[in-house]
């Protein structure tokens, strides 16, 4: 109890206040811009911060982290571009919703649901945060994460609900894109060409990829396309407020979503960008119309959302509790809080059960925040979209470069996002879908790392004093991701089928009326 | 209104920029060093160990020299970008970077054109001793028990990475020792030293501050440096514990293009000497976890040359 008083006690005074309020600033400006993630605010606040005491500056640093998860979503819901990693899923249902007029329900609901999602995980954090991490320590080891990237790589074919054969050829893109690089298994460099800029153990940066098959890639599609027919501008946002209906069909995204989160925030290396495609993915296999999704449905982008932010609690509780990162914005904040002779780790909440009562309330107070800022100031944020085109786009433009060049101060950085974007478009036109690209490349190397490092533990054991029984469990579920789909496929054709999805789509086109009204009236 | 207003505001930075640029004098010939800004180039993201030590220097160097001192990150290719970039810069001393102890290794490890004799080493500013950890559940109780088992079977020793300095340091306790460990990658000291916690590896091999981070999860064995650290003064250094001398740690310090003028070197080496002695700098890296070790230009070239030729021997 004295902990609590202490923790809470500590944060009581006009600075923290202040370092609230500016953290809350600059992580919902750092979202808002594609290519400045969360990771790089914290990075270069952290210069800063290090002349504060631990708890104010903590309070700048968690707040941004928080923040950007509420800012990234407004970019790619309005302009297909994710404002970080994190949201990535975000444009998949976000965007097309926002094509049919209906952003500002979509921000609206993404900001309600990414709020939920934190303060749900840091449930964990609160309640339990040693023995969970040690737990996801002492049996998630490298032949588990290995099982566990391999299910998450089925959801390839879950992104692609058009064709399988498509989503496959675009997750393996991904893949051969990821083995570019420093491969850190052995140190040896692959298909780096002998440029030095592709050298390093990211190899082709992943920021300037995304930026470049999401963001440049609709840009240049839609200047292509643009004489031909006229785009609906998005400034349309249609109506803020969710209805009860809405709010009920909800429920089970987030639940499912909340909980793939969780999971992907206590693994190391599995960030909110892994677990929002997972989260979409597992909601929309669940959902009974999967087809609208990827099409506008306001279920995916609360899956998408959900399962992105509950990963922070998760990711600050292997953080703090084990000392590993749960992310790279959790990797740049043990670097700061060394150097304020905190030394993340089990020791921390022996030591310091105070501080962890503090971060707590930081992030909690962080999410009231920002979703009261979100709210309110979404409208007048929504307005710069109001340009017309031939501003807006090279705008959007400059912004990328901007933000790819800001990431490694090389030109290198912008032309590869230019020339995904280009890629992006050729894939476009072909039907090959960008979601899997994203996730082989995100997943690849770390299930290619955990495998090379299985293999060298298993020299001289026996085959099942490696793999364990939650490792063989993870295989065994990819395999069956892998089978039942195709099965289902072919019994498409069945009119149970027919008349489900006729259903899906007269309830579809009635909503769309139906809200078509709404807006008339207004 | 409001955009108009950000364009005009980010016109207005340009103009700023443009003017500020346009304004730098241009050094003159028998000049005092230094006259302009000086650039410090770090070979990683900010944020990290490697940014968070140079820019606290620079913050002393500044007082030092009375002109400002710009760190300036410049990550990629483990830090070769970097160091191949500070190799290419005019010979004047106004380009200045943070060099770790991969400066003694790309060249081996990557094939980079990072060689000793392509910079003027100006001087050391810190160390991170290595340290060997096993699980505090393991077998090996001591420096000598995981040494003995490590002869006999090939044991695994988790890392940092490949190519790492502590890959490099298992590699040279097998060669002094006569272990046949068996070095295996992780991505990060931090997760190398929790698969050893939690038994998936028999012991790792990280710096000081990683493993004291992880507590009672796991017991330290050994240290590799000449004495022992303050934080963990019970653990011996291997060369008490096995009668090797064992040194492997996490060094850095400040260097530049080769071939500069004499007297901009001597101000460089003095301005870093008395920037190591300042309590902000030495707080900072005890914090931190790290040993302010110094050593002055001559010792610190002879030093580089050193690491050089053993990392070509234990990685090439």
């Amino acid at each position: 109890m004295n902990q609590l008083i202490e923790g809470l006690s500590a944060l009581a005074s006009i600075e923290v206040v202040l370092c609230l309020l500016l953290g809350l600033g600059l992580g919902l400006l750092v979202g808002m811009f594609p290519g400045i993630t969360a990771t790089m605010a914290v990075a270069l606040a952290s210069g800063f911060t290090l002349t504060l005491d631990p708890v104010p500056g903590l309070c700048v640093l968690l707040t941004i982290y928080v923040a950007a998860n509420f800012g990234d979503r407004v970019p790619s819901i309005l302009i297909n571009t994710p404002g970080t990693p994190a949201s990535i899923a975000t444009t998949l249902d976000g965007y097309p919703m926002a094509k049919q007029g209906k952003a500002g329900l979509a921000l609206t609901m993404s900001a309600f649901v990414t709020a939920g999602g934190v303060l749900l995980s840091m449930v964990i954090f609160i309640a339990a945060a040693v023995p969970i991490a040690t737990i996801a320590r002492d049996y998630f080891r490298s032949p588990e994460l290995f099982a566990l990237v391999v299910f998450g790589l089925t959801v390839m074919i879950g992104i692609a609900s058009n064709s399988v054969l498509k989503g496959l050829i675009a997750g393996v893109i991904g893949l051969l894109i990821g083995s570019v690089g420093l491969y850190s298994a052995t140190g040896d460099q692959r298909f780096t060409f002998g440029i030095s800029e592709l050298s390093g153990s990211e190899g082709v940066s992943f920021l300037a990829v995304i930026i470049g098959l999401f963001g440049v890639t609709e840009l240049f599609d839609q200047m292509l396309t643009h004489s031909k027919s006229q785009i609906k501008p998005i400034s349309a946002l249609g109506r803020w407020w969710p209805n009860k209906a809405e709010f009920r069909s909800s429920l089970k995204p987030f639940a499912v979503s909340s909980g793939v989160g969780l999971v992907a925030g206590l693994v190391p290396a599995a960030g909110g960008d892994i677990a929002g495609l997972i989260g979409w993915d597992r909601v929309r296999r669940m959902s009974k119309h999967p087809k609208s999704f990827g099409k506008g449905n306001l279920e995916g982008v609360v899956a998408a959302d959900t399962a992105s932010s509950a990963t922070l609690g998760g990711s600050l509780t292997t953080t703090m509790a084990l000392g590993i990162p749960g992310d790279s914005v959790m990797a740049v904040m043990i670097g700061s809080m060394l150097i304020w002779g905190l030394n993340p780790g089990p020791q921390l909440f022996t030591t310091r059960p105070d501080l962890v009562v503090t971060m707590a309330a930081i992030m909690i107070i962080a999410v009231v925040l920002s979703l009261i800022a979100s709210i309110v100031r979404m409208k007048g944020m929504v307005k710069l979209l109001d340009t017309p085109n031939h501003y807006l786009w090279p705008t959007i433009l400059l912004f990328c470069m901007l933000g790819t060049y800001a990431t490694t101060n090389s030109i290198f950085t912008v032309v590869t996002m230019l020339v995904f974007g280009v890629v992006g478009v050729v894939l476009k036109r072909v039907g090959i879908p960008a979601g899997p690209v994203v996730l082989g490349l995100l997943l690849g190397p770390i299930a290619e790392e955990n495998l090379a490092r299985t293999l060298v533990l298993q020299q001289g054991r026996g085959f099942f004093e490696v793999w364990s029984p939650i490792a063989l469990a993870f295989l065994a579920l990819a395999a069956i991701s892998l089978i039942v789909p195709m099965l289902r496929r072919r019994k498409g054709s069945t009119l149970e089928q027919k008349v489900a999805d006729e259903l899906a789509q007269a309830e579809t086109s009635a909503l769309d009326s139906y809200n078509e009204k709404q807006e008339n009236t207004k | 209104m409001r955009k108009k207003s950000l364009i005009t505001g980010v016109a207005g930075l340009a103009a700023l920029a443009l003017a500020v640029s346009g304004c730098t004098p241009v050094a003159e010939e028998g000049g005092e060093f230094p006259e302009n800004d000086i650039r410090l180039i770090i070979q990683a993201d900010p944020g990290g160990g490697s940014d968070l030590s140079s820019r606290a220097l620079a913050t002393e160097l500044e007082g030092q020299l009375g002109v400002s001192v710009i760190p300036e990150n410049m990550p990629g290719a483990s830090g070769a970008i970097a160091m191949e970039y500070v190799g290419e810069q005019a010979a004047d001393g106004y380009t200045i970077g943070f060099a770790p102890v991969e400066v003694a290794m790309l060249n081996t490890t990557q094939n980079a054109n990072v060689l000793p004799e392509n910079y003027t080493f100006i001087g050391q500013i810190m160390l991170a001793p290595g340290v060997i950890t096993v699980a505090a559940d393991s077998p090996y109780e001591t420096l000598e028990d995981l040494i003995a088992a490590g002869k006999d079977e090939a044991l695994t020793v988790a890392n940092s990475g490949a190519g790492s300095i502590w890959e490099a340091a298992a590699l040279g306790i097998n060669k002094e020792a006569g272990t046949q460990f068996t070095p295996v990658a992780y991505d990060g000291g931090a997760t190398a030293v929790s698969a050893a916690a939690s038994g998936e590896a028999d012991a790792a091999v990280s710096g000081g501050g990683e493993a004291i981070a992880q507590g009672d999860a796991v017991r330290i064995l050994g240290v590799m440096h000449d004495e022992r650290l303050e934080q963990i003064s019970d653990v011996p250094t291997f060369q008490e514990a096995i009668g090797a001398d064992i040194q492997f740690g996490g060094w850095g310090g400040i260097y530049t293009t080769k071939d500069i003028p004499e007297d901009v070197r001597a101000t460089l080496e003095e301005a870093v000497a008395t920037s190591v002695e300042s309590d902000s700098y030495k707080e900072f890296q005890e914090n931190a976890g790290n040993l302010v070790v110094y050593k002055d230009s001559e010792e610190f070239t002879a030093f580089v040359n050193e690491q050089f030729e053993l990392y070509k021997e234990l990685l090439g």
